[in-house]
């Protein structure tokens, strides 16, 4: 309940008020009321309209005590009491969609750092507690009230305002509240271990904000196709470890565990967003997935298609990690030399010769065109230098595998 | 992203901050200790305000460490230090930062003449299925 109403209850007070920090605490303030109230007294009417008005309350009597206090301490004792110190309260009801929308753009303002963006937007938008977005990004919660204290401060200092951006700024808004969302899903699903203790799944978080955005832009086709690779993904979360935690690739799992309904949902969205073309990137990844997702089996893949798919992806979005991506999809579809060769020009990259992936792939592809020895001596480098622990472990499984064979 | 800074050093005697006790720091001109301290300080309240440390510790003298190694199928207890190497770990700091590049500016900030600072990432217990 309170999970639900707070993003709600914080956008009308912030768009009243402004002052971020004052509206934090006059929703605490709010919470606690409710808390020690509801139970007894049952569930108000309108629970919505019951908090906007208590931490309004809450938030006009602290700015009136601090009005006071520096009207005392100015000595300036002709002021007339009480002038120009908050507008008036309304009670105007809250339109969903829209405050939600807006309250993203604040938190993903351009001014912060993504580690900050993502920190508010699990704050104020998604209503956890700093405990949990602690607990979820493995830091004390010292550390995470620091975080959104900073990024608080640097939205005042940059003059960010509770409104909707300008026609001309929204697309790269857009972008970055995208962005933030699949940050947040991606720390959630790369997890394996580590968060048993945790109450909060990142990953189900980042799918509830990005249906948020979607409800409130539904003609976006790249929110649509965020969701939509989202929810083809987190289909294979059940799949994705064994029974020891220990991950599973995707070419080894079982896929009658994936969850047939997220991947139908994440298809029929992205069938919706296709035909509207020029695709972005979300689109064209989703579309990998749901290329995946159809196959009944991994030798089922059809290849050709997935090679075709990173080879757009590769024009709209270029990174070397859609070149590692793409040297897969096409040895699969052509051959392993042919992949191998994709692969060349990162080597000779300085940033990619120091990264993991490129000689986990060139490992993957040279056991697969059957140079067991070179594929033994790349899985030992990627081994090396991930910073990932079950990886670690599948990576030094695979060596073990074929010095053994030898 | 985690990354510990581990501060190897000597001090003489054994003290922090580690530059106060060591003869290349005292030895600079009065201007460049203060602005190396200066410069220290700074990136420790960044650090702070940003939501980035997540722990520091300075450690007591290597001599007062209790070694523990494996004899005859038992842990057997000596004395440290733990290495007869001149320098030692006199301090380390947990940060989590947005990427290679901030802890690599962070940690450079740490260097000072007479020690060796060294940034490990620590390893994530995620990972990727493709």
């Amino acid at each position: 309940m309170w999970r639900r109403e707070a993003p709600h209850v914080r956008a009308a007070l912030l768009r009243r008020y402004g002052h971020p920090d004052a509206c934090e605490d006059a929703l605490q303030d709010a919470a606690e009321v409710a808390a020690a109230r509801w139970p007894l007294t049952g569930l108000p009417d309108e629970p919505r309209a019951w908090l906007i008005r208590v931490a309004s309350r809450r938030l006009i009597d602290r700015m009136r005590a601090e009005e006071a206090r520096t009207r005392r301490e100015r000595l300036d004792a002709a002021r007339q009491p009480d002038a120009g110190v908050v507008p008036p309260v309304d009670d105007t009801p809250v339109t969903g969609a829209d405050d939600t929308l807006q309250l993203l753009f604040l938190c993903c303002h351009p001014a912060l750092s993504r580690p900050s963006q993502v920190a508010l937007t699990l704050r104020a938008v998604a209503g956890l507690r700093v405990e949990q977005i602690a607990a979820a990004y493995l830091v004390p919660a010292r550390t995470m009230t620091q975080r959104l204290s900073r990024a608080r401060a640097t939205l005042r200092e940059a003059g960010a305002r509770f409104t909707m951006p300008p026609p001309d700024a929204l697309p790269d808004r857009v972008a970055a509240v995208l962005d933030v969302c699949h940050l947040v899903f991606s720390e959630g699903y790369t997890r394996t271990s580590g968060d048993q203790l945790l109450d909060v799944e990142l990953a189900e978080e980042a799918i509830r904000l990005t249906r948020q955005v979607h409800a409130a832009l539904p003609d976006h086709h790249e929110v649509t196709g965020a969701l939509a690779l989202m929810l083809l993904t987190h289909a294979r979360s059940p799949a994705r470890t064994d029974a020891a935690g220990d991950l599973v690739p995707l070419a080894d799992q079982d896929r009658s565990r994936w969850r047939r309904e997220l991947v139908d949902e994440g298809v029929t969205l992205l069938g919706r967003a296709l035909p509207h073309g020029p695709v972005g990137r979300y689109q064209l990844q989703a579309a990998i997935a749901a290329v995946h997702a159809e196959a009944p089996a991994f030798p089922d893949t059809d290849w050709l298609q997935i090679s075709v798919l990173y080879d757009m992806l590769s024009r709209v979005a270029p990174s070397p990690f859609v070149t590692l991506n793409q040297a897969v999809a096409v040895a699969m579809a052509h051959g392993p030399d042919v992949g191998l060769a994709l692969l060349d020009p990162l080597l000779a990259d300085p940033a990619m010769r120091g990264h993991h992936r490129l000689h986990a792939v060139r490992a993957h592809l040279l056991e697969l065109d059957g140079d067991a020895q070179a594929a033994a001596e790349h899985y030992r480098l990627a081994a090396r230098l991930t910073g990932s622990l079950p990886e670690q472990r599948y990576l030094n499984r695979r060596l073990a595998r074929l010095t053994s064979d030898s | 992203m985690k990354y510990v800074i581990m501060i190897h050093s000597n001090p003489e005697p054994w003290g922090h901050p580690t530059s106060e006790y060591l003869a290349a720091h005292q030895e600079l001109p009065a201007d460049v200790r203060e602005r190396l301290n200066a410069d220290f300080e700074q990136v420790m309240t960044e650090l702070h305000a940003n939501g980035e440390l997540v722990v520091g510790e300075a450690l007591a003298d290597p001599r007062t460490a209790r070694l523990y190694r494996w004899s005859d199928g038992a842990p057997l207890a000596t004395d440290g230090p733990y290495s007869e190497a001149k320098e030692h770990l006199a301090g380390f700091f947990l940060i989590d930062v947005e990427d290679q590049a901030r802890a690599e500016a962070v940690a450079a900030k740490f260097a000072g003449p007479g020690e060796t600072v060294e940034l490990r990432p620590s390893m994530w217990p995620g990972g990727s299925d493709q």
